[in-house]
């Protein structure tokens, strides 16, 4: 039997849980557009935003008294200007070397081993549990139709499209976002125009840091946080990335959402043992017949 | 990649750990946790256990005239690093006795190297059935924890018999611990004529249970049993309260972690598990061990007060053992074990001859009680299990 409001519910799930995954792999794709290279230790951001704002909430709480949902929003641009300066010190510690000596692989070691070291920092700072990240919204879930989903997740939907709708329009929009879209085009033409193209790169490492930042403050009241938060996240993320091709800000959003959906209905309908699988498959159909993802161009590498 | 992980995590363990001085008499004995990770709440708690149990057995002048020496190693719950711990402990350390594990998954996949070196192992917490029955006869294994045959009989009997359910959903984690519980509770279900309607799967780290409680509510399931760790078993309570459809929660002895509790909130309240040690000062010496613990970790609650008993009287039979045997010869040491002629006064329980030559388990079905979440806490679920002639249940014969 066919149960149509089951159905809805899953792909309202679905598509909670992919967003988170497609806001994760947003930000993969801002630094691979500019540097062909990816920060490993994206998932580590995304902890260590929702970390530093978990901090920070309870501080302005606690010696404040500032009331949550308040707390919230004043903690936002702060983990925002937390997240830029991390992403810029990935850039600066682990990419801008690889870059200069055109090295294939010393980014990908540098990002992973920086990943590695947040992860220990972070475990020393917050300990090693999982913890509860309070919510800014009520957690009675509301009711459509016989449709059940929590405030929050609306929340993450909402606000993972507002901040890459945000990305996208600085890009277009401001000066800096246009060398960051000339860089993207061509690097050796844009530095020839005159785009300090360094620059550039940490601009992007900072705002893809940003992105994972937000998205980790986002996210936590629902997943739970804790140093651990951002392995599970971080490769899902990169499959998403793959899927919906990595040069592409509108495939992420969609892989994520298809990576969800699909993982929902297949433990619903086959099996939950099953779950992870159509996403792996997913995967291979994709490397195998669009390597540069469903959304990617293809590139063309000149050597 | 994960060359490059292991080396740097190899590095970092190598520079943290040749800090200590060492004692030249020292008797060295491993402890392999968990300390990062799901389940680091059970190993910390574990850890500090045992090494409250160290402190006051060396402050009493140790053992043999030498004191004990604690060699931590963290197996992150992962069997391979778990492994990579116990070859190190072996060889490198040449640790006189390793205590452990955690993980169900760890202990099967590492115990066979001590088994080999003949090193006694005393496992102060994993509980699948088939660690104590791996290598007969000759075993170096013994336990201090419920076994899950002890525990998943126990939640059938509560949930069949005791409240009358009839339509069982079991969700399970794909960990070794979550699959095998699940096999113990089938069986245990299968002697009372119940067939779970619906058993689903989970990953670790996975934070969104829709598709398994909408599978259990299409299957009309009346209550959830539950083999799992914290954070999980958490989502499973959240995600019920998310659907607006909430059944009793009974499960393993997991449910009274702290990552469940606090991450469930007020939709973990009321759930119930077998607990062989509730924190609650119902002996003076449970007391004793419950003012210890909250002095020296500076905490009000134990994260895990299970670990951290059964981590302490692990090391108390261990040590007696070792004293009883007048040596660190491992077979010598398995040997007093077997045979242990002291009475020790545990906080789980009063230890006497715990283990024989064919039967390695301290833990008896009559020993656990139910708890339950209450307040944020772990209560007994029926006090009068914890009073006057019940507070110590000793060993059936």
């Amino acid at each position: 039997m066919f149960d149509f409001q089951t159905f809805i519910q899953l792909v309202v799930s679905g598509i909670s849980v992919g967003m988170i995954y497609g806001v994760v792999a947003f930000g993969y794709q801002l630094t691979f557009a500019t540097s062909r290279t990816l920060n490993f230790g994206q998932g580590e951001a995304l902890m260590l935003g929702s970390l530093a704002g978990f901090t920070i909430m309870t501080q302005l709480a606690s010696h404040l008294g500032i009331p949550m949902p308040l707390a919230y929003l004043l903690m936002l641009p702060l983990v925002l200007m937390f997240g830029m300066a991390q992403g810029a010190v990935v850039e600066w510690l682990g990419v801008r070397q690889a870059i200069k000596t055109k090295s294939e692989a010393g980014w990908i070691m540098a990002t992973i081993a920086l990943g590695i070291i947040f992860k220990n920092l972070a475990e020393n700072i917050w300990g090693r549990d999982t913890f509860t990240f309070p919510a800014p919204l009520p957690d009675a879930a509301i009711q459509i139709g016989g449709i059940r989903i929590l405030p929050m997740e609306v929340l993450i939907v909402c606000g993972a499209l507002a901040l890459m709708a945000a990305v996208e329009l600085f890009n277009r929009r401001s000066i800096y976002g246009k060398a960051v879209v000339a860089t993207s085009a061509d690097i050796g033409a844009a530095g020839l125009m005159g785009v300090n193209t360094a620059q550039v790169i940490t601009l992007s490492y900072a705002l893809s840091s940003l992105t994972a930042a937000f998205a980790g403050v986002l996210v936590a009241p629902v997943t739970l946080t804790g140093a651990s938060l951002g392995s599970a996240l971080g490769l899902k993320a990169f499959a998403v990335a793959i899927i919906g091709g990595l040069t592409s800000g509108v495939g992420v959003v969609v892989g994520g959402v298809l990576l969800g959906i699909t993982d929902r209905l297949t433990g619903y309908y086959i099996s939950t043992g099953y779950q992870d699988v159509p996403g792996l498959v997913l995967l291979l159909l994709v490397l195998s017949f669009k390597p540069s993802g469903l959304f990617g161009k293809s590139a063309i590498k000149k050597v | 990649m994960r060359l490059l992980r292991r080396t740097l995590m190899a590095l970092a363990a190598t520079a943290m750990l040749t800090a200590p001085a060492f004692a030249a008499d020292a008797i060295k004995i491993g402890l392999s946790g968990p300390f990062t990770g799901g389940s680091a709440s059970m190993g910390v708690s574990m850890r500090d256990g045992v090494r409250l149990a160290v402190e006051e057995i060396n402050k009493a002048g140790g053992v043999l005239g030498r004191p004990l020496q604690l060699v931590e190693r963290d197996d992150e719950a992962k069997n391979d690093v778990g492994v990579q711990v116990a070859q190190e402990l072996i060889n490198k350390e040449q640790v006189v006795a390793t205590m452990g594990f955690i993980n169900t998954g760890v202990a099967l996949a590492s115990q066979r190297f001590y088994q080999e070196a003949e090193i006694p192992v005393i496992n102060n917490v994993a509980t699948g059935t088939a660690i104590t029955q791996q290598f007969k006869p000759d075993n170096y294994i013994f336990r201090m924890s419920a076994a899950d045959t002890i525990q998943s009989n126990m939640i059938a009997d509560e949930a069949v018999k005791k409240r009358g359910f009839k339509r069982p959903a079991i969700l399970a984690d794909s960990t070794n611990y979550g699959q095998l519980g699940q096999a113990d509770l089938e069986k245990a279900l299968g002697a009372m004529g119940i067939k779970p309607v619906t058993e689903e799967k989970f990953n670790i780290g996975d934070t969104d249970m829709t598709s398994q409680l909408l599978r259990a509510k299409a299957a009309n399931a009346d209550v959830i049993l539950t083999y799992a760790i914290g954070p999980e078993l958490a989502q499973i309570a959240n995600g019920m309260a998310k659907l607006g459809w909430k059944l009793p929660l009974i499960g393993s002895w997991t449910l009274s972690m702290s990552t469940f509790i606090d991450n469930a909130g007020v939709n973990g309240e009321g759930a119930v598990m077998p607990q062989t040690f509730i924190q609650s000062p119902t002996t003076p010496k449970r007391k004793a061990f419950i003012d210890a613990y909250q002095a020296a970790y500076k905490v009000d609650r134990i994260p895990s007060p299970i670990s951290a008993a059964q981590g302490y009287d692990g090391t108390l039979l261990l040590a007696a053992a070792i004293k009883q045997a007048g040596s660190t010869d491992g077979a010598k040491i398995k040997a007093a074990l077997e045979n242990l002629n002291t009475k020790v006064e545990g906080v789980v329980t009063v230890y006497d001859h715990p283990f024989t030559a064919t039967d390695h388990e301290s833990i008896t079905a009559n020993i656990p009680v139910f708890g339950m979440v209450k307040n944020g806490r772990v209560v007994a679920e029926n006090p009068a299990d914890l009073e006057g002639a019940n507070a110590v249940r000793l060993k059936a014969k």
